[in-house]
């Protein structure tokens, strides 16, 4: 999985596409690896102001996953449009998103550090100066599935 | 409210140490020192807005060539059944719509609405930090602009209201409503959220600088008469001083770098992470307009201080520009805190004083004995010489038993004289704003608009005076129904 770029947009560091392509590409064989033992599905509703670019994801399945940025599965969705995740282990994961409005693969940061992306967290939760925390942001995908609907701002 | 503190990384910074932080509800201090002292008026929370209202004509006639709206901003909220801010500066923005036609006056007041007054509406409770107050654990905080409380200042230009604070966006208002109508203002995509000052500076024909400071680096605004993005840099200071206003002649900018400077240690709120350094001295640095990479800088004794007046340049390449000065910053740090609580403030007043920039490079601070607050003067001279600053007054022997101003004065810099009226214990007087008369060139010729809150009357007046006669008193006063909660900054556009 990608070392590097990957980390919360919140704190306005730079995501790269090609990461977090390398990422998603990890993630679709691990999923395949992992559909014999799993197969919760998870639906990602985007609700997002603009409709350009793309909303790139990353799901964590601990917090120990989701506070070192190493994503389960990672992926580039519509704006607007729902994405369905297959083969999860049942278990509590989390989401970290952002808007990349300007498709540059970067989560776009003003001169002062300050997002300029609209970003969300799962339960749409919202840090305190930072990224949500994994107790904020974590939810339960059951066996019967689960369904998220994020917020971008 | 500093973008210093606002930052990302300082917020981070001090995240650990906030999240133990307790907030004092101060009610019971308020409602005892209600009892003590009416002039908790000033500092008492609005619960609604106020549509348009017609104001009671109490005195005098207004010049038949009077015709505008004065905008003024200033907090209008700030307790909470769950929690209070715990300084003037951080109450929720509240837009006041003074309109004046054909001898008539009308008042609406309207509060921004913002996500932290959303947010703290919510939670029925004032969670969030600002200047003065720190955050509650755990409040929800995913940028600057989620904690701007656009309760500062005013730009009414080119048709558009603004709302403005000083560690954030400008916020869009209606200008006949005051309702929130576009949002934050972004200027430029990339730049979203960059703070936009509560102080902006206008050139005569419009034009208008303004900056925006992250501890030793700002970001320096210059956008067309109608509020259009020209251009946007940013600029790299000798210290992390804060500073609420800068100034400007006509080819310079002027940023005075006070002692009272970010410290190693990243702690909110804002005011007690700053710290007061008196022995580095006051440095002013002064940067061309057509290149922000020339610059002098200039040294001056110690002093504190929130406004500055307009600058100009003599024949002789001096610069000079006045400045409402305190001998440290204690207002900002206790007294402006305690006024919430009903406790009167103790430190001293600011005083007129006057710099000058000598192209040797020799830098003059010179106190003069006038309480003075809110510079201000003739737009028409804005960046050119001039003679007149327009401010409000106080008598000196009153300090500690009022809180703000007690009148309105112009000082002349030439003649050294202080026209001022006096409206005396029973008013809180807030900042004047000149207008000129119609039709008139010579500085000074036009009218000072000043809204008090009087006591006795427990009503907010506008006043109107002949701004070459301010001894003479008001032309003419009116009253609003009602008392609004003291303001900061105001700006007036002409019809």
């Amino acid at each position: 999985m990608a070392e590097r770029g990957d980390r919360p947009p919140a704190h306005g560091t730079k995501t790269t596409m090609k990461t977090f392509l390398a990422g998603a590409a990890c993630a679709a064989i691990f999923a395949t690896a992992a559909i014999a033992q799993a197969s919760a599905a998870l639906t990602i509703n985007l609700d997002c102001a603009d409709g350009r670019g793309q909303v790139l994801i990353a799901v964590f399945d601990s917090k120990i996953a989701y506070e070192t940025d190493k994503p389960v599965r990672r992926l580039a969705a519509q704006p607007g449009k729902p994405v369905r995740l297959d083969g999860l282990q049942p278990g509590r994961y989390a989401i970290k998103s952002f808007h990349d409005i300007d498709g540059d693969g970067r989560m776009g940061t003003n001169p002062f550090g300050i997002p300029t992306e609209p970003f969300a967290f799962s339960n749409n939760a919202r840090g305190s100066m930072g990224p949500a925390s994994w107790e904020a942001a974590a939810f339960d995908v059951p066996a019967a599935g689960a369904t998220q609907t994020l917020v971008l701002k | 409210m500093s973008a210093a503190a606002m930052s990302r990384r300082a917020l981070l910074g001090a995240g650990a140490a906030l999240a133990a932080a307790t907030v004092v509800t101060p009610e019971q201090a308020f409602a005892r020192a209600a009892n003590a002292g009416d002039w908790t008026l000033g500092f008492a929370d609005l619960e609604a807005d106020l549509p348009a209202s017609a104001m009671t004509r109490v005195s005098g006639r207004a010049p038949a060539d009077l015709k505008g709206v004065l905008y003024r901003n200033g907090p209008g909220k700030f307790r909470r059944p769950g929690g209070s801010v715990t300084h003037w500066f951080d109450g929720d923005g509240l837009m006041r719509r003074f309109a004046v036609e054909d001898g008539r006056a009308t008042v609406t007041a309207r509060f921004a609405d913002t996500n932290k007054r959303r947010v703290e509406t919510a939670a029925n409770a004032m969670i969030m930090p600002g200047f003065g107050t720190p955050a509650r654990a755990g409040a929800p905080i995913g940028s600057n602009d989620d904690v701007n409380a656009a309760n500062t200042s005013v730009m009414a230009r080119g048709g558009k209201v603004w709302a403005l604070w000083e560690g954030g966006s400008a916020l869009d208002l209606d200008p006949v409503t005051l309702e929130t109508r576009g949002g934050f203002v972004t200027l430029r995509p990339d730049l979203k959220a960059m703070p936009f000052s509560a102080h902006p500076r206008y050139e005569p024909d419009g034009r208008i600088w303004n900056f925006g400071l992250q501890g030793s680096r700002a970001v320096i605004w210059r956008l067309s008469a109608t509020g259009a993005l020209e251009a946007a840099q940013i600029i790299e200071l000798p210290r992390s001083s804060y500073f609420h206003d800068f100034t400007a002649t006509e080819r310079h900018l002027i940023v005075v770098l006070q002692p009272w400077m970010r410290g190693e240690r990243r702690v909110l709120p804002i005011s007690r992470g700053l710290e007061w350094k008196p022995e580095e001295g006051t440095r002013v640095l002064v940067i061309e307009k057509d290149d922000l990479t020339k610059r002098r800088e200039f040294d001056l004794p110690a002093f504190s201080f929130f406004h500055l007046g307009d600058a100009w340049t003599e024949a002789d390449g001096t610069i000079r520009f006045d400045v409402c000065a305190t001998e440290d910053p204690s207002f900002g740090v206790d007294s402006a805190a305690d006024l919430l609580v009903g406790k009167l403030d103790r430190s001293p007043p600011a005083r007129l004083a006057r710099i000058a920039l000598h192209p040797d490079g020799r830098g003059v601070f010179e106190r003069s004995d006038t309480v003075a607050e809110f510079p201000k003067s003739d737009p028409r001279f804005a960046g050119k010489a001039r003679n007149l600053t327009f401010h409000t007054w106080g008598d000196p022997s009153r300090s500690g038993k009022t809180p703000l101003s007690q009148g309105v004065a112009s000082s002349n810099h030439r003649t050294g004289q202080v026209d001022h009226y006096d409206f005396g214990l029973r008013h809180l007087v807030e900042e004047p704003i000149f207008t000129p008369r119609p039709g008139s060139s010579a500085e000074g010729d036009g009218w000072l608009l000043a809204t008090s809150i009087n006591l006795d009357a427990r009503a907010t007046e506008l006043h109107v005076f002949d701004a070459r006669r301010i001894s003479r008193g008001p032309l003419a006063t009116w009253r609003a129904p009602v008392v609004l909660p003291a303001t900061f900054h105001g700006d007036f556009a002409a019809v």
